[in-house]
């Protein structure tokens, strides 16, 4: 890219480097998202880095998301009658 | 599975429903905050003990799972410093600067060896995190709460818990990458 255009979405590769994290995670105001949106859109850099760093956040949360076990909320809800008793 | 009738007390039934509705978010958390299912499932039920008993310093309204896993929090480190675990060796300090996509680019650019990972190793990686990377990146990025929920639960300024996730993901990532390499996921 020549140096006298203007970064893609008016901001750099560098500040957009810099908030990916908060873009994934839907932390940052609507114009900054537009910004960095169009800037991904365009960049032949960022877009990969974008990529990626998704795919790793999705992997890391979907890692299996599981329910308490029976057992465990049986000896809470005994645990709770317990305390009750002891007020 | 609660047992409705005239032992009820109207304070219970409604920290039955207020609080016990996280009961899947305190497991998840303790989980991945201890390790193992045992030290997990004890850090749940003295957590939610400490609860019911400062019931009444809840302010009803407010954001009652915020409240319990600041409480589970507090537990687990005070636990965590009573037992003087090992603090994790952390190889370079500049491990967190660059992207494991920097070095991943050529040969798998889309991550798809972060799927060939099985789930142990992505526990003990999370586990292996030091512990102020290792809370926010459990509540943010398998809990999905959000920064200020994080800073509340933390009592930190949302910035730092930025820097921090920003940090403890690129070192859990960091080891996840080393790992593949390890097993041969990345040739």
């Amino acid at each position: 890219m020549s140096k006298a255009m203007p970064p893609p979405g008016g901001i750099d590769c560098c500040t957009v480097m810099q908030q990916l994290y908060e873009y994934i995670d839907g932390e940052l105001d609507e114009q900054t998202v537009d910004q960095i949106r169009q800037h991904l859109e365009k960049c032949k850099r960022c877009m990969p880095r974008y990529d990626f760093e998704k795919a790793f956040l999705r992997f890391v949360g979907d890692q299996a998301h599981i329910s308490a076990p029976p057992e465990l909320r049986r000896k809470i809800f005994a645990s709770l009658l317990e305390e009750e008793g002891n007020h | 599975m609660r047992m409705m009738g005239q032992n009820d007390s109207p304070v219970r039934k409604e920290f039955e429903d207020e609080a016990l509705v996280h009961l899947d978010t305190l497991f998840n958390v303790a989980l991945r905050l201890c390790g193992n299912a045992s030290d997990a499932e004890d850090l749940v039920q003295d957590t939610v003990t400490k609860a019911y008993r400062a019931w009444d310093k809840y302010e009803p309204g407010t954001n009652c799972r915020a409240w319990l896993v600041t409480i589970m929090r507090n537990t687990f480190i005070n636990q965590f410093r009573r037992e003087s675990r090992r603090p994790t060796a952390v190889q370079f300090d500049t491990v967190e600067d660059v992207s494991v996509f920097e070095s991943v680019q050529d040969r798998d650019p889309e991550g798809h060896f972060f799927h060939e990972i099985v789930d142990d190793e992505v526990k003990q990686a999370i586990q292996d995190l030091p512990v102020e990377f290792r809370i926010p990146v459990v509540l943010s990025d398998v809990e999905g709460m959000s920064y200020a929920e994080i800073a509340e639960i933390l009592d930190l300024p949302v910035g730092t818990v930025k820097s921090r996730l920003f940090r403890g993901r690129r070192r859990l990532q960091q080891r996840l990458y080393e790992y593949a390499l390890e097993m041969g996921y990345i040739r």
